[in-house]
């Protein structure tokens, strides 16, 4: 696609979006607003997940540092309210998920494949309990956010566009990366790892890189949405179905592509919250069903499958 | 080509599926919304809950003919979704209910879901009686349109502190056990507070994970330093584990208390003889000698309860029923269906229903000398109430027999 | 010092469990090669069949162990034959954790929906027993879930050294092509391997099921279980899973008298980081052949 028609997709969509709140009901703007976080959880899993084909089950973990951080600043700052307030939890709360990271990064990222992705899990899992367990952190009880909504403005509108700006900001930076001679290095790491060390490519800096970016992208959006939700304990945001949902999210979109965690997010959440909710037990079994059809299906995901339109080029040719 | 076009033709249909369904004006209904959890962890009273809302719709519709408010004849409608035990999926159904215009809400079940809905409710003005949440938080911030059958957490423990005073030996220590999620820990740091207030020692206050499976070792610690009363704020499966562990270990208390639990027909048939002489709490039972207007008396809830509803009845389906009394006794007293003299008349009522009496607090939460717990014991098999006394209909039996010597 | 004694002895009880509970996890990732994400749901699923015998048949859980995994054999063989078998010819290692995961979610939905949410036990009469020698004590129904993992351990371990069945799978583990070539069906014995994981699954969720609640949100706790037994003991061995199983519970254990019940899961998941991280092919290795 040449470079005017993506500008003008862009633009058109920017427009589109500033302006749907003034014409959808709250509902569907929590819709959207729950869209966009969950666009961005799967455009921050794929630049590790994607990019440089280290599958983690356990990214919810940097949700709730996210999350949590924020909440433990409001505490010890006390209430300030307004937009303003925000800001300087929520960027504490993405600063140290990406420290976190950092730390377990040079243990963590030695192991490979299925390895990786159950430490991980497990990483995610020991940061929960503790949170849950001691005490001081309050994930037992629960933490209270002050709402930084400005008066007069809706809260779901307030949110819809934050999330929006974040999803837009999380883009940029992915579509950077992806051109960029990190975002190659990555690709180098995916394929074929040893070589890549062999040729000199510095491994080791660029996969924590990436590994380091992921978190603190899933950290900013943890904090925002700790902030969303007002009180939150443990458990509603460091979620295990989420760190699945991040990896289902690509699969289904299109695991290593810039848009493809977006479209999955939108199929995904279309399907649970749109059309199913009204049904009462099945939105789990359906998820999974969908999960176990893509898989076998379209296992690289809706733009990585060669669709077979007359007069296109064929799909260029990404590894498998 | 052809597959997209079935799947463009396919999102089309779908979307025009999934419009919301225009608030059909019903002559002459009123509509409750809200979000119960049906799956999910806390499906298990989320479903009881339900049946209570189900029960009190049902009864008013179909022995009652509907109630009249305001000179009009009004029938119950429910319009509940399941929000899947989970508080983000709750705030959206909540939030499109309001867009739909529902005025009048039931609550979930967990603060952890309460909260973030009643403060959807309360900014867009509509009301929420619930009987799922005693979080203090949920009364403590200002809300006037959220009320509660239940008194919060840390007022819960008041009336076992009165009992704990009135027994013979006298009670001087407790232990707690407790696991780590916002109900069970509120109710445990309650129960510390009211015994710290009655100079009550506690002995141990030891923290469970939510999944337990093994118990031994805090079993081993309370052996080492038996306390008179043994309080677990747990929930019905961990209690179960404790007291089968107690059992085979042969630890002894003069009292076990377990809040959630010992009400429920697993827990008897699991145990058998040894569930004998367990204290639990209950919020209402139907050997209450409560009654009203409505359904009656509280065996009479009972009876019209299991002539129409499969599920084995706890007092959350009490609970779930009173609050659309409530509803329907504001809504009378106020003469009309509008939210703001309902929601005043609501802060102002004082009436008597099979459940008891009630009367919220100026907060909204249940006034604890009249809804708060009443302590049951089984005793040979059926469930007495021991306190407090005006209710009674037993003696408690304390101190417990040994474990081995039940019968 | 009875103390801890008492710690190792309630330690060692619940590893036996682990250990059963987790073996089949341990067979499908050494023969196959794949993580089993479904693993909780056949525990759970063989512990809601055990609860059916028991409250229609009156067959007490040790007894309908056999009928119960005999039903979950043919399920693991039929969803080996079906689904996984198409995930791993499709698509990659890891995207067969994700079709395992999305499957576990379906049936936990699924038994969820039957059986309702509520926590179930199975209480037979002499689950109120318990066995002192001196001054330590263990309970009953501990003791005779213990014997019961170790006979169906040392079952698989003869199974495996001694029956034709048996190396079959040890050669399509350590060689699959070779194992082809020297004409063995691989497909089928890796159907075969599933069906004997999903026994063994089961059979262990009957156990499970008399000596705590259970309900179907419990499969996630058994999986994560399983993953942990085999980081710490090895892959695809029996004894590996014993080791392991035996000192997760030992971990377990110790976790809870000195530290405090609640934090009993945080030090097993981070005593599996740390093994991860330390030596990945667990203590006993994996017998056949280099770490994935």
């Amino acid at each position: 696609m040449n470079r005017f028609v993506i500008l003008l997709l862009t633009a058109v969509a920017a427009l589109l979006v500033a302006m749907l709140p003034i014409l959808l009901g709250p509902y569907y703007i929590r819709v959207l607003q729950t869209f966009f976080f969950f666009a961005g959880l799967g455009v921050a899993w794929n630049i590790l997940g994607g990019y440089a084909g280290y599958w983690s089950f356990g990214h919810t973990v940097s949700i709730g540092i996210g999350a949590f951080t924020a909440a433990w600043l409001g505490l010890i700052f006390g209430a300030g309210s307004g937009p303003w307030s925000m800001i300087l939890p929520v960027i504490a709360g993405a600063l140290l998920s990406g420290l976190f990271a950092l730390v377990i990064a040079y243990p963590l990222l030695r192991l490979r494949g299925t390895y990786f992705a159950i430490a991980m899990l497990g990483v995610s899992q020991v940061v929960a309990e503790l949170v849950n367990n001691v005490s001081i952190f309050q994930g037992g009880i629960g933490v209270f956010l002050p709402s930084p909504v400005p008066s007069g403005m809706p809260v779901e509108r307030f949110y819809y566009y934050i999330f929006a700006v974040v999803l837009s900001l999380l883009l940029l930076i992915s579509w950077w990366v992806k051109r960029s001679r990190f975002g190659y290095a990555l690709l180098a790491i995916r394929e074929d790892e040893d070589t890549a060390m062999m040729l000199g490519v510095p491994t080791e800096r660029y996969k924590m890189a990436a590994f380091v970016l992921s978190a603190v992208m899933v950290g900013l959006l943890g904090a925002i949405y700790g902030y969303s939700l007002g009180y939150f304990t443990t458990y509603s945001v460091f979620r295990l179905d989420w760190s699945l949902n991040m990896i289902v999210f690509c699969l289904i979109g299109g695991i290593g592509t810039l848009m493809g965690p977006v479209i999955g997010a939108a199929l995904i959440l279309f399907l649970t919250q749109v059309l199913l909710g009204g049904f009462l037990d099945l939105h789990l079994m359906i998820t999974g069903a969908l999960v176990v059809a893509v898989i076998l299906v379209m296992p690289g995901g809706i733009l990585r499958t060669r669709w077979r339109l007359p007069g296109r080029m064929p799909a260029r040719e990404g590894a498998e | 080509m052809q597959r997209r076009t079935i799947l463009k033709g396919g999102a089309a249909l779908a979307a025009l599926g999934a419009m919301p369904r225009m608030a059909v004006a019903q002559e002459n209904t009123i509509t409750f919304g809200g979000s119960v959890p049906m799956t999910g962890k806390a499906a298990e009273t989320g479903m009881n809950v339900l049946r209570g809302y189900e029960c009190a719709a049902k009864f008013i519709n179909e022995e009652m003919g509907g109630v009249e408010i305001g000179g009009t004849t009004y029938k119950v409608a429910l319009n509940l979704f399941d929000d899947a035990s989970d508080p983000a999926r709750a705030s959206s159904l909540i939030q499109r209910q309001v867009d739909e215009g529902v005025g009048f809400f039931l609550g979930s079940f967990g603060s952890a879901i309460v909260l973030p809905t009643c403060a959807i409710t309360e900014t867009a003005g509509r009301i929420m009686v619930q009987a799922g949440g005693g979080s203090d938080q949920i009364f403590t911030q200002g809300r006037k349109r959220v009320f509660g059958i239940f008194p919060r957490a840390t007022r819960q423990f008041v009336s076992s502190v009165n009992m704990f005073k009135e027994l013979d030996p006298a009670v001087k220590t407790v232990s707690i056990i407790y696991t780590n999620d916002p109900f069970s820990k509120f109710q445990a740091d309650g129960a510390v507070a009211s015994l710290a207030e009655a100079g009550i020692e506690v002995l141990d206050s030891i923290a469970l994970p939510a999944e337990v499976s093994d118990v031994s070792n805090v079993l081993t610690t309370i052996r080492a330093n038996t306390p008179d009363v043994l309080v677990c704020t747990t929930h019905d499966n961990t209690s179960i584990l404790i007291a089968r562990q107690m059992i085979s270990s042969q630890t002894n208390v003069p009292m076990l208390y377990q809040t959630l639990g010992p009400q429920t027909e697993a827990y008897h048939k699991a145990l058998g003889k040894y569930a004998n002489t367990v204290v639990a709490q209950t919020y209402w039972d139907e050997a209450a000698n409560t009654s009203g207007d409505y359904f009656g008396s509280a065996a009479d809830f009972a009876t019209y309860y299991r002539a129409n509803f499969d599920r084995e009845l706890t007092y959350h389906m009490a609970s779930g029923a009173v609050c659309i009394l409530s509803y329907l006794e504001a809504a009378k007293a106020a003469g009309t269906l509008d939210l703001d003299p309902v929601r005043d008349a609501l802060a102002a009522l004082d009436f008597k229903s099979f459940y008891g009496q009630v009367r919220f607090t100026e907060d909204g939460d249940g006034d604890p000398s009249l809804l708060g717990p009443m302590l049951i014991q089984r005793q040979e098999g059926t469930m007495k109430i021991i306190s407090p006394k005006a209710n009674a209909s037993a003696e408690p039996i304390y101190p417990a027999p040994l474990w081995e010597e039940r019968t | 010092m009875t103390l801890f004694l008492q710690t190792t002895l309630n330690g060692l009880m619940l590893g036996g469990i682990y250990a059963l509970a987790a073996v089949g996890f341990s067979l499908i990732f050494g023969v196959i090669g794949i993580v089993n994400l479904t693993h909780g749901v056949f525990v759970i699923a063989g512990a809601y069949l055990a609860l059916l015998f028991y409250t229609e048949l009156g067959l007490d859980p040790l007894l309908s162990m056999l009928p119960v995994g005999a039903l979950l054999f043919a399920v693991g063989w039929i969803y080996q034959r079906t689904i996984i078998d198409w995930a791993i010819s499709r698509a990659s290692v890891e995207a067969s954790l994700v079709v395992t995961f999305g499957m576990a979610m379906i049936l936990r939905n699924l038994l969820q929906l039957w059986f309702g949410p509520d926590v179930q036990t199975i209480t037979p009469f002499y689950s109120f027993f318990s066995v002192s020698v001196g001054p330590f004590r263990v309970d009953m129904v501990r003791l005779v879930a213990l014997g019961s993992s170790m006979v169906l351990l040392l079952g698989l371990t003869l199974l495996l050294a001694r029956t034709h069945f048996g190396r079959a799978m040890r050669a399509v583990a350590q060689q699959p092509l070779a194992a082809a070539l020297s004409g063995l069906n691989v497909k089928r014995i890796h159907a075969m391997t599933f069906g004997v994981s999903a026994a063994l699954a089961g059979a262990s969720g009957a156990i499970i099921g008399i000596v705590q609640p259970f309900s179907a949100a419990s499969e996630v706790a058994w999986t994560l279980n399983a993953f942990m037994v085999v980081v710490l003991g090895g892959v695809g061995s029996p004894a590996g899973a014993l080791v392991g199983g035996l000192l997760l519970g030992l971990i377990n254990s110790y976790t809870a008298q000195y530290f405090g019940p609640a934090l009993t899961q945080a030090a097993m998941f981070l005593v599996l980081v740390l093994m991860l991280l330390l030596r990945p092919t667990g203590l006993l290795g994996n017998p056949y052949g280099e770490s994935r």
